[in-house]
């Protein structure tokens, strides 16, 4: 079974002309972390907030564990756990507070929700704050908060929007690890994200949503195959000339004192010598879903990034 | 117990009970705030107008609990997306409602039993009791309803606190909720019947053995609250904003 099956979803808000969502056709698998990246205001939150019973569609069909988004909800609703974008948990409660008691809300009794608060908070480091109010914990461990009570529960499909924004690079990879625990147990996921790493760490499928609209779909590997070199190469910009690394293929600005040039395989070891003999630093690396994106979604004119 | 009771039940604890114990001069100034007009009734009148003045403030004090729940639950869908996480979950609306109401009760219940107290000792008798416990818990209900219903109204004006003032306005300033309704014109007189803080006022004054008017009775008063605490409780679960359109 699918875990979300959406046709044709299109949302348009009230008193907007434009549609937030058009013609949005996703399938996500059952067990599988599923991405959606794309810019702000691409529409992620919009798909994201419709599957997950929160929004309505404007037109087209949606099913969440087979069951109909819309006429179904209810159903849905018993399946479903979710951290919505920007949520704040509630500031005299405490980490132990608000897991506890929302797994009670949702059913668990005390002494299971006992054992799975102490789990996720030990998961997620928040043990020792476990009884600070939320008004007295920093911005990344009150978003850990929420994904704690996201993932304590047992339930089929997660809804993870945005879930790491603003954690240190060691907290995220304990979400990663419980998002990957979910997983392992059958569970599905539905993830948005601004971090290229996490996406590609994590995602079994990725779509890039552009403008309301899915741009490219596919798995990691699907995607990288999109920029039609294979292979890129940061080099110092210091008295390179471009025009001759164009000859290698397309060549952007980093902006960091580097050039980047994608190309081929077959052109590495040219590049290399080249970058050697002038000493200049170098690295060569696989393209990054971070290009694809940029490559599939960015306004490089208007960025002004191509060199 | 049934699932949602216990939700409703938790939602208040930690929506009230944790919160209060956490900041507990919370409960003082929300204890304070119903007596205020009572207390200035009570010393313009020499305290002649006692019983108006507490059947008015206990009125007025539920009302305002409704209005406060609606600006709570705004709060919590705007400001902290809760309301989000309650949506996508096996929660009911009418459940959430419940259990936020709940938590409002919690903080007027000092309020409360002093009003209540207050009414029993100007006159009402032991017996009483229960009349004067249904009106405050039937008031209490549909008010809330009404808050949650305004709430999804509310979201997004700039002007939420003229129209919650307003709205107090309407059902605890003009209709004979602090005065007589002898003192209304006939015509007005029975334009306020269509108002269910009057039958609340007017149920809690028989209690005090102060006259009502001969067109008037508990089972009319008990009539009319319970028809708007059905309307509200209709339009709460049909029209307030749950899934977002
Ligand atoms: N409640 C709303 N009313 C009207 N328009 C909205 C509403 N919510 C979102 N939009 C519009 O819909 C579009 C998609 O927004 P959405 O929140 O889905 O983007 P997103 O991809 O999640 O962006 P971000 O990465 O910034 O979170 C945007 O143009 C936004 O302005
Ligand atoms: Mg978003």
């Amino acid at each position: 079974m699918l875990a979300i099956d959406s046709e044709r979803l299109t949302k348009r808000y009230k008193g907007s002309s434009i549609a937030a969502l058009n013609d949005v056709s996703i399938k996500v698998e059952s067990a599988r972390i599923f991405t959606l990246l794309g810019r702000n205001g691409a529409g992620k939150t919009t798909f994201v907030r419709m599957a997950a019973t929160q929004l309505m569609p404007t037109f087209g069909s949606i099913s969440v564990l087979g069951y109909d988004a819309v006429r179904q909800a209810k159903q849905v609703r018993q399946l479903i756990s979710v951290v919505p974008q920007e949520g704040r948990p509630l500031r005299a409660l405490t980490p132990w507070d608000h897991v506890y008691n929302w797994l009670q809300i949702r059913g668990e009794d005390k002494k299971i929700a006992k054992e799975k608060t102490e789990d996720i908070l030990q998961k997620l480091e928040l043990m020792q704050f476990r009884d600070r109010p939320a008004m007295n914990l920093s911005g990344g461990m009150k978003q850990k908060i929420l994904v704690a009570m996201a993932l304590a529960v047992d339930a089929k499909l997660l809804f993870l929007d945005e879930p790491t924004i603003g954690l240190d690079p060691v907290s995220r990879r304990q979400v990663w690890a419980a998002i990957k625990d979910w997983k392992a147990k059958g569970g599905s996921i539905l993830l948005t994200t601004h971090y290229m790493d996490e996406a590609e760490i994590l995602s079994d499928q990725i779509a890039i949503i552009d403008k309301g609209s899915v741009v490219a779909e596919g798995t990691i590997h699907d995607l990288r195959k999109i920029i039609p070199q294979n292979t890129r190469i940061d080099v110092a910009k210091d008295g390179l000339d471009i025009d001759m690394l164009k000859s290698y293929g397309s060549v952007v600005d980093t902006g960091a004192g580097t050039l980047r040039v994608f190309t081929f395989e077959s052109s590495i070891r040219e590049l290399s010598e080249l970058a050697l003999k002038r000493n200049l630093p170098f690295t060569v690396s696989p393209v990054t879903l971070d290009d694809v994106f940029v490559y599939l979604v960015g306004n490089l004119e208007s960025g002004g990034q191509r060199a | 117990m049934m699932l949602p009771v216990r939700q409703a039940f938790l939602i208040a604890y930690s929506t009230g009970i944790l919160w209060l114990r956490r900041n507990p001069s919370s409960l003082f100034f929300s204890a304070i705030s119903p007596f205020s007009l009572l207390f200035v009734l009570f010393v313009i009148s020499n305290g002649q107008y006692s019983q108006f003045a507490i059947a008015g403030s206990l009125v007025m004090a539920l009302v305002g609990y409704g209005l406060a729940l609606g600006q709570d639950i705004s709060f919590y869908k705007t400001e902290y997306k809760i309301q989000d996480v309650f949506v996508a979950s096996p929660v009911s609306p009418l459940t959430y409602m419940m259990g936020l109401a709940l938590s409002e009760l919690l903080f007027g219940l000092p309020a409360l039993t002093v009003l209540a107290a207050l009414v029993v000792y100007f006159g009402a008798s032991v017996f009483n009791i229960p009349l004067i416990i249904a009106t405050i818990l039937l008031l209490w209900s549909s008010m809330s309803a009404m808050g949650f219903f305004l709430s999804s109204h509310m979201l997004h004006m700039r002007n939420a606190t003229q129209v919650i003032s307003f709205v107090n306005v309407i059902l605890a300033v003009l209709p004979p909720v602090f005065y007589p309704i002898a003192n209304l014109p006939d015509s007005l007189r029975y334009l306020s019947y269509a108002v269910p803080t009057t039958h609340a006022s007017l149920m809690l004054q028989h209690s005090m053995g102060l006259p009502t008017p001969a067109e008037w009775s508990l089972g009319f008063g008990y009539a009319v609250q319970i028809a708007y605490l059905v309307g509200f409780v209709v339009l709460a679960k049909t029209k307030a904003i749950w899934r977002e359109t």
